[in-house]
Formats: C-alpha cells, structure tokens, sequence
C-alpha cells in the first residue's frame, strides 16, 4: 500500500514540497556560516575569503595526517556521546536510543526502497528479524524521546538551557510518526481488505481460500467478520498447506510485532474490522504528512546539529593540529551558532554560574552567552537593558576555558566569548576595566564629588578604619606585587600601597577610580605579606566593586549627556 | 585537616621570629602544633640575625663575642631575658634555628662571634648570623679590599654613593658605579623586590653581569643592594661570583627589604618542614582557659572559629606586632588583659632627652614570666599553668638598643619550649 501512495500525485507533491523546504533550509543555514559576522576582526575578510577558508579546511582535513585521529574523535563524540555518557547515563541513553532508533526506521522502513532493500537481498517488512526490530526500534524512539524530556528539570537543576518551541513541536512530531505507525501496523494486521488485495496479487483461487482465511483469522488475526464460530478441522488442514505454499515465504508470524499485535488485540481491531471506516487512511494520513512536516522543519530546529556537530568535530579537530585562519575563526564562529545544541553541559562547570543565580542574570550563562554573542554582533540594535545584562554576562566571564572544554560539540568557546566582548565594546560596552581606565582617578573623583557629595565608603572593609590604620606604609604590599613589577613604562596609576594611603586619608573616592584597582590580578601576594596584616587584596576587590556600581551609573549619565 | 578539629598540643599566637621559631621547636619535639598568625614582622628584618651586640647600652659598648656579651648582662641585668636564657641554649637555639633556615634556603654562614657588616647607610652592623650571600662585605671591610659598589638607578631605598661618603675614608678602596637596570628605562621608581625577581630568569641575569663585569677594574669584590633573587638568591649569588670571578656580596637595604621577604618564606618553609600547621591570615581575638584546655578564637575573612590547645604560647610582640598597645593612661596587653610591668605614670615613659642612649622606660615594659616563662600577675602568680610568653613583647629589655632582636625572640622561645615539654612530660600529655 505504501508503493502505492506516491503514485498519487498529491503526496509526490507534498514530499517535493517538504524536500524543497528543508533543502532551503539547509542551503540557508549553511550559508550562514559564511555571513554571519561575529567579532570584531569578522568585518575584515570577506564572503570569498571565508569561502576559501571553508574549502581549503574542508580538503585539509580529508588529506591531513590527523585524519584518523579526527575519525576517532568523530566515532567517540558523535557517533558514541562519550561526553554525554560522562555526564549522564540516563541521558546518554536517551539520546542514543532516539537517535539510533530513528536512524534504523528511516533506512528501514521510510527509505526501504531506496536503501534497505538494496543492503539486504531478502528484506521483507513482514518478515522476521525485520518484523521484530521495527518495533524493537519503534519502541526504542519513544523510550529515548521520554528518556531526553523527564527529569530535564531535576538533572540540569536551575542551568537548564531555554528549549525552543520548535524544537518541542518537532519532538511531538516523532512521537507522533512512531505511535501512528504502531497504530497503522496494527490496523494493517487485522484488515481482510489488505488480505484480499494480497491473494488477489497472488492469484489465490476460490477454493483455496476458504482454508487460508481461517488460517489468517486464527494466526495472524485478521477480522473477517463473517468468519464465525469453529473451523471444519480439514478446512484448516488444507488452508494450513496452501499458508505454506504462499505465505510464511513473506509473513512470519504477527506476535513477533509485539508492540503492533497487542495494540490491535487490545484496541480491538483484531475482532472487528476497521476497514470500512477508513481508519487506515486517516492514520496514513498523518503518519506521512508527520513525516514530511519534520523534514521540512529539520533544518529550522536543534535537530540540525545532526549535520553541524560532526562538521564542528571536524574542525575542533583540524584546528588542534594548526590555528585556524582569521576567515577559518570567524566561520567556525557562525557554526557555533548552529552547532550548540543547547545542551548545557558547558553551564555545569561554570566559574561562574553560581553567581547567576544571586545576581538574577542568567546571560553569565555560557550555554545562553552562544546566542547573546549573535544577537550582539547582529547589526540590530539592542535594547540598553538587554544589552547591560549581556555585557555584565560577557565581562564577568574568568576566561577559565572549562565551558570550552566541557562542550561536546567541540565549539571553541573561549575564541567565541572573546569575539563578543569585541563586539560589545564596540557598540559602546567595553569592559569595567576599560572604561574606568579612560579617565584618570581624579576625574572619577571629581564627577563622583560633584553627584553624590559625599561619596559613600566603597563595603564593609573600607568603611571600617581597623581595617587599614594599622598600615605603615612599609610598600611591602607594592614590593612584593607582580602587576606593579611587570607593568614597565605604562605603570600603574597607584601602587597599592598608596590605595591603602588614601583610604587612610579619607580619599576613598580617588582610590575607586585607580587603574591599580582594576589591574590587580587578585594574587594575594600583597595581603600574604603585609607585616601588619592588613587585608589589601579583599579592599582592592571591595573598591573593583564599588567602582563597578558608582562609576558606572556616572558614565551612563554621561553618555547620555 | 580541619584546625578546630582536633585538640593540639600547642597553640603558638604571632608569626614574627619568636612565634616562628617557638612553633619550630615545639614541632621538633614532637608536638602537635597550631600557628596562628596574621601579617608578619619577619619582613621588616635585614636578613641579619642578631643575639647580643651592646651592652651596656648606655654606653654603647659593641661586643665582638656576644656570649661573653650575655655573661656580662647576667651580672648587670639577671632578670633580663636574654641573661634569662644564658649564652649555652642560646647557642644552641640559634644554631638551630640557622640551620632550619638554610635547609629551607637561605643559608647562613657557620657562626661562633659577632661580625661586621656594611649596611646601606654607611655603617657597620655587628651582628651574629649572616647570610652567605652578604658574608664577603664583612670580609671585604675587614681586608680593606678595593671594592666596587653598584647602585641601581631609580631604587631609591640604596645610595652606593651616600656609602662611599660616609665609609670612604675607613675604607679607601671602595668607589661606586651608577647602572641602569635592563628593561627600565622610562622608569621613574624601582622596588627591589621586582629587580630580585627579574634577576632570576638568566637573561636579565646575563644583561646585568655584562652591564657590570667591565667597571670591575681592580676591584677584589663586588657590592649590590639587597636584589640577588628572592627565594633563588643562593643560585643568583653564586652565578654572579662565577660570572664575575670575584666575591659577590648584598648588602642589606632599609625595611621592607628582599632578605626581609626572604626570611619570612624561609621560616615558612622550615615550620612547614617541622610539621607545623599554620593558620595564616587570621587573628586570635580572644583565649578562655578551663582546666586544661585553652579554647582560642580565631578570627579571618569568613568569620569565627574556636579552636583548642594543651598549651598557648603567646609571641604577639610589642607595639608594632599588636601584642602591646598603649591608650592615653597606660600599656595593655589586648588579647588576654595580661599584667604589663610600666612605669608608674605616662610621664615616666620617654625619658626627657629623647635621644638618650640609655633609651626610654616605655622601651623596656612588657610581659613578666616566671622561671619556666609563663607570664605572671604583678605578685609573680601565673595566669594559666600552660601560658607561655616569648619574644619581644617580654619585659626588662631593650632589644633594639641591644642589638639582640633575633636572639631574645628564638632564645626565649627555645628556653620556653624546653620548659613547656618538661611539663608536658610530667603530666603524660604528649
Ligand atoms: C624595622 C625592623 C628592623 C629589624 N631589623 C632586624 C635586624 O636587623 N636583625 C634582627 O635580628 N632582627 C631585626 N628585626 C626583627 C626583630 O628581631 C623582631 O621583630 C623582634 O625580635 C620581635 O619579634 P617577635 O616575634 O617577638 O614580634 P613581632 O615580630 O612583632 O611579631 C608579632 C606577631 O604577632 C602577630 N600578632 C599579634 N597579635 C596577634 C593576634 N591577636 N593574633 C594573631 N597574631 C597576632 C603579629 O601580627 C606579628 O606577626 C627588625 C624588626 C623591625 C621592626
Ligand atoms: S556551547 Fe556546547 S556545551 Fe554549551 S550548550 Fe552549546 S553545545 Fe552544549
Ligand atoms: S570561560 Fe567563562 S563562560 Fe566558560 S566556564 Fe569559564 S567563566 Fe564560564
Ligand atoms: S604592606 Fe601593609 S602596612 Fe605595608 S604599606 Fe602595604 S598595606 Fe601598608
Ligand atoms: S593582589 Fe593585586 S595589588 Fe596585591 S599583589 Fe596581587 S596584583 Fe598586586
């Protein structure tokens, strides 16, 4: 019944229709990564530069010496999900069991005239183990989609990453493909139509009929509605024989299908034929228009990492063996965008994600910082906001590199957090560090007097002067400190020891706007070694974040002056 | 390990030379030890450790033999420290400690008499222990060797020249060359530390060997201010001598100097070598006593813990360690209230030449302790059977004057872990 479908012009139709979408889709996203522009060095090489970059790192990597290890790679993260597997078992699980069960009924069962006929010479559907293991893979989607969906919650905790619609819908869709699919076997079982149209193919004569009917009604379940009551023992005999002769070649029996089977027992189906309410049709009906739907939405959901994760292995691979051109970064940039499958794993180890929660900011968020980096480097604008959020999520990032190494899919994350600190100064969101540094501390000092009056102490240690009195500006603070030492001719404004002078001479506004604040590395070099153990470090920091939140709605006013 | 945790032999309060040191003996014997300390005096040292070089102060007699020093302060003085502990354990405690240092990296050269070392300031500081990377500048002084000095350019805390002034005409062969440091032009400032760092990666090594090997001419020795490598300064030293084919020798700088620093990492480098465990960064705030156990609390940036000692041994030190603190009316003791023997009224603190070289009564308050060193009460009752007191912040003497800084810190702190383990031996505690 399936071949006959498509000789109907109206599914050919809409398959090519569904075909032509994703097709566009794919050209589309694809093209993509040759567009998009993220980072600021992404305006200097063009469309054929990054074109070149594609296909010259494409041919590199087939003919590299690395290419066995990029295989290994490829079988480990792609085809195995050893991160994954690291992670979460159940999860593993899940996402294996999905992705290889629709992989198998793709090649199958939807594409069986086209592949799984050609790979094996005796593919029969109805016949064992094909019988059997399109409902071992049937069942083995469904799990896997349950498996990927429960516990989301409770496994990725408060870092869940944010889920499409589409990508929801296009969940629905395949378990709405594989139940129909349950139902549409299940019918067929029972359909003495199906059975009618078989013998006639089978030029199956009067006679021999009689017999096979009710050896079909009694093994394999099909609902002749006026087969009643006993068979007449040598009725069966023969129709046993002739079942022999034309059938077990192509028809094991159904119990083998032991999600289908008991689906029609149960539903009734095998007593009572649905052929005359057209149950058949209108399951056909969805089940292949639930096909066509999801291939012409492929490309427009998560699902599409299918096809930009092994690529982004690939290059994580090539990329390992020599740096990537500037064209090369700035397309394995646009892939990223694609390829993040919005996973979360990078959320998991994140310097630092536990302070997303407690400053109500979930763009410190690598996982959400992938799009942020897009959204920014979009020539749209972005709303002031929006757009302070994500520079505070961009610049409180320590540059660990653990989301990096933690991401499955391979995405250089720390080259991609440096592009969109890039693009976010240059639309006037520059980190603290830079901004403060501007302007020399008097300046600060002055805008700050001129606002506030007074300016309050920068946090507890700063207010209370136990904390720094004891100092005796014995520069050891400044002797012993690395940023002080290595910052040759361009010197820091302040040494720290002079910071703790103007705290201890009430100066705490200058001390807010000092280069010194924002360029000590936190080594904790100067507090392990002042004789009279004064907490100089945990000052800087206490005055780094005054400076954050005082100065900063100073320069806001400003720029908008 | 968590401190508050367990209950520990020994709680040791202050990380200047006499806790360092008293932590250290008292690992060695085979306690258990809790170091307790926030900041350090130890970076204000020269590097040079003194036992005894004047006495009597007021007439400032410099003594060559400092064990004959203490003999004479046990006659003229028997209840000051020093002459408490006697020239023997002295001995033996310096040595000791000296040696721990010099496992730790910063060796010292093998010692029985006070020697002269050229300081900085144009004069000469008799002193006990001396760091081998400084030994040559007594020798050079002692021979009158043609010697040249290297001053650095923008490190202001060392004027070679302001020593030849001063020195030229005891010691006529010396003379001075002004370099500039690699890497430093355009530099108004330059911090000692910094260049003792760079001096340890060869190449700024090798540029400053070259800058100086052709101004050496006759001169039989070479002299630098304190800079030759921060915890490699025996690696430096030795390549500049080889490098330049004479001896080599650093001379110590004003407070806060590289030996300074390079004495604080020694010392926590030998306690943690003796099995010490320290708390740095945190603060003792206030010591109940029971029977016997001593409940100390501490104090850091995440707050309060309490933690539990057989035995505290107070090194607070004096004004500048915060172990003694004085108000308009008197000098208290902050932690634990203890009794401070002063003179009667604030008038009587300074004497009324203020340059008197007698010094001042204010400098010779502190702590009193009974014969096995626990402090006592003004009637000579001890406060707690298992509080010990050492260091500076002891009563009757004028370290600074005496030119015994090191000497009363690890000498007291010695004789009082000796004292302490006899007690600890009678009483079955180890
Ligand atoms: C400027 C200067 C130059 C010196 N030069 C020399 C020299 O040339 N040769 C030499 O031999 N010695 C020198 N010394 C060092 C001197 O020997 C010692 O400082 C002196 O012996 C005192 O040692 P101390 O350990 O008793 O006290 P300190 O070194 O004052 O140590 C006391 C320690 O106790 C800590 N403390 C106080 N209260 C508490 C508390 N409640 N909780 C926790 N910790 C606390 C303090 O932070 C400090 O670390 C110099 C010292 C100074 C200041
Ligand atoms: S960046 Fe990598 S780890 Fe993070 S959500 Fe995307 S795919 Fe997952
Ligand atoms: S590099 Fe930044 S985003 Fe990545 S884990 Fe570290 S702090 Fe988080
Ligand atoms: S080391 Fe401490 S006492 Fe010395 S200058 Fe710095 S803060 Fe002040
Ligand atoms: S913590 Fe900052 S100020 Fe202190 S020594 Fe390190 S870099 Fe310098």
């Amino acid at each position: 019944m399936e071949d006959t479908v498509f000789n109907g012009g109206f599914f050919t139709t809409a398959l090519w229709i569904a075909l032509g979408v994703c097709c566009l889709g794919l050209l589309w996203r694809l093209v993509s990564w040759l567009i998009i522009k993220i980072g600021p060095d992404a305006k200097e090489v063009s469309f054929l530069q990054r074109l070149g970059a594609a296909i010259i790192g494409g041919i590199k990597a087939i003919f590299s010496k690395r290419l066995p290890g990029i295989i290994g790679g490829f079988v480990l993260d792609s085809l195995l999900q050893r991160r994954l597997f690291k992670v979460s078992k159940k999860r593993w699980l899940g996402h294996m069991l999905l992705f290889y069960g629709c992989l198998v009924l793709i090649v199958m069962h939807a594409l069986h005239v086209l592949l799984a006929d050609k790979l094996f010479s005796d593919y029969q559907a109805t016949l064992n183990p094909f019988l059997l293991l399109r409902n071992v893979f049937g069942v083995a989607t469904l799990v896997g989609v349950v498996l990927m969906t429960s516990g989301r919650k409770k496994d990725w905790g408060k870092v869940r990453p944010a889920r499409l619609p589409i990508d929801a819908l296009f969940g629905i869709l395949v378990v709405v493909i594989v139940v129909t699919g349950f139902l549409l076997e299940a019918q067929k079982m029972s359909s003495p139509k199906a059975f009618n149209r078989m013998a006639e193919e089978y030029g199956i004569d009067e006679d021999e009929i009689k017999g096979l009917r009710w050896v079909w009604k009694l093994d394999y379940g099909v609902a002749f509605p006026d087969l009643k009551g006993e068979p007449d023992p040598d009725l069966l005999e023969e129709g046993r024989g002739y079942n022999e002769d034309y059938c077990v070649g192509c028809h094991s029996k159904p119990q083998h299908a032991f999600v289908s089977y008991p689906v029609a027992k149960a539903a009734g189906l095998i007593a009572t034929s649905t052929d005359a309410a057209n149950v058949d049709k209108g399951l056909l009906y969805i089940h292949i228009f639930a096909c066509f739907f999801a291939i012409a939405l492929l490309p427009f959901t998560r699902v599409f990492h299918v096809v930009a994760d092994p690529i982004s292995l690939v290059v994580r691979g090539a990329a390992s063996s020599a740096p990537l051109s500037k064209a090369g970064r700035v397309n394995r940039r646009a892939l990223a965008m694609d390829a993040c499958i919005r996973c979360g794993l990078c959320d998991f180890d994140c310097s630092v994600g536990p302070i997303a929660k407690w400053m109500n900011n979930q763009e410190l968020l690598p996982s959400r910082k992938v799009q942020a980096t897009r959204l920014v480097a979009s020539r749209s604008e972005i709303k002031a906001g929006q757009a302070e959020r994500l520079a505070v999520g961009a610049h409180l990032c320590t540059d660990c590199g653990r989301c990096t190494d933690r991401c499955p899919v391979g995405l250089d994350l720390a080259d991609l957090w440096d592009a969109g600190r890039g693009d976010l100064s240059s639309k006037g969101f520059p980190a603290p560090a830079v901004w403060v540094k501007e302007e020399p501390a008097i300046a600060w000092a002055e805008a700050l007097g001129a606002e506030l009056g007074r300016v309050p102490p920068a946090g507890p240690l700063t207010a209370d002067r136990n904390q720094f009195s004891a100092c005796v500006q014995c520069q050891t603070c400044t002797n012993v400190c690395p940023v002080v030492a290595n910052s040759g001719e361009d010197r820091v404004d302040l040494a720290p020891q002079q910071v703790m002078n103007l705290l201890r001479l009430g100066m705490n506004d200058l001390a807010l706007g000092s280069k010194m604040v924002w360029d000590c590395a936190t080594c904790y070099q100067c507090q392990e070694n002042c004789p009279e153990g004064i907490r100089v470090t945990d000052i800087m920091l206490e005055l780094r974040g005054a400076a954050w939140r005082q100065l900063g709605p100073v320069r806001d006013r400003r720029r908008s002056i | 390990m968590n401190s508050q945790d367990q209950l520990w032999d020994v709680a040791v309060v202050g990380a200047g030379i006499a806790g360092m040191s008293a932590a250290i003996f008292a690992a060695s014997k085979g306690l258990s030890v809790l170091h307790i300390g926030n900041g350090s005096g130890l970076v204000f040292g020269s590097g040079l450790l003194d036992v005894l070089a004047v006495h009597p102060v007021k007439d400032s007699t410099v003594h060559e033999d400092p064990w004959h020093g203490i003999e004479l302060l046990r006659k003229d003085e028997p209840s000051n420290p020093l002459a408490l502990v006697g020239p023997k354990a002295m001995e033996v405690a310096v040595n000791q400690i000296m040696e721990a240092l010099g496992k730790a990296g910063m060796p010292y050269e093998p010692s029985t008499t006070n020697h002269f070392v050229p300081t900085s300031m144009g004069t000469l500081k008799g002193t006990f222990g001396v760091p081998t990377t400084m030994t040559s500048g007594a020798k050079a002084f002692e021979n009158k060797w043609p010697t040249l000095l290297i001053e650095i350019r923008g490190l202001r805390e060392f004027s070679a020249a302001q020593m030849v002034h001063t020195m030229g005409d005891k010691w006529p062969g010396l003379r001075f060359e002004k370099i500039e440091f690699p890497d430093s032009k355009g530099v108004f400032e330059l911090y000692a530390t910094h260049l003792a760092t760079a001096l340890e990666t060869n190449k700024t090594r090798q540029a400053v060997i070259d800058i100086v090997r052709p101004l050496i001419g006759d001169a039989k020795a070479v002299g630098f201010p304190a800079i030759l490598g921060l915890s490699e300064s025996t690696a430096v030293h030795k390549a500049f001598e080889d490098a330049l084919g004479v001896p080599v020798f650093e001379i110590p700088t004003m407070p806060t100097s590289v030996p300074g620093l390079r004495l604080k990492h020694s010392f926590e480098v030998a306690a943690a070598a003796a099995g010490v465990f320290r708390r740095v960064q945190s603060v003792v705030t206030g010591v109940k006593f029971d029977n016997d156990i001593a409940t100390l609390t501490l104090q850091d940036a995440t707050g309060n813990q309490e933690v539990q000692a057989k035995a505290v041994i107070l090194a607070t030190g004096r004004f500048m360690g915060r172990g003694l603190f004085a108000d308009r009316e008197k000098v208290r003791e902050p932690l634990l209230d203890l009794f401070v023997e002063q003179p009667e009224s604030r008038e009587n603190w300074h004497s009324r030449d203020f340059f008197a070289k007698s010094g001042h009564a204010i400098n010779r308050c502190g702590l009193l302790v009974d014969s096995k060193w626990r402090p006592t009460d003004a009637f000579g009752a001890v406060v707690w059977p298992r509080l010990y007191a050492v260091g500076s912040i002891l009563a009757r003497q004028d370290w600074m004057r005496q030119k015994s800084g090191s000497g009363l810190a690890i000498g007291t702190a010695w004789a009082a872990v000796s004292a302490m383990s006899d007690d600890f031996g009678s009483i079955g505690g180890v």
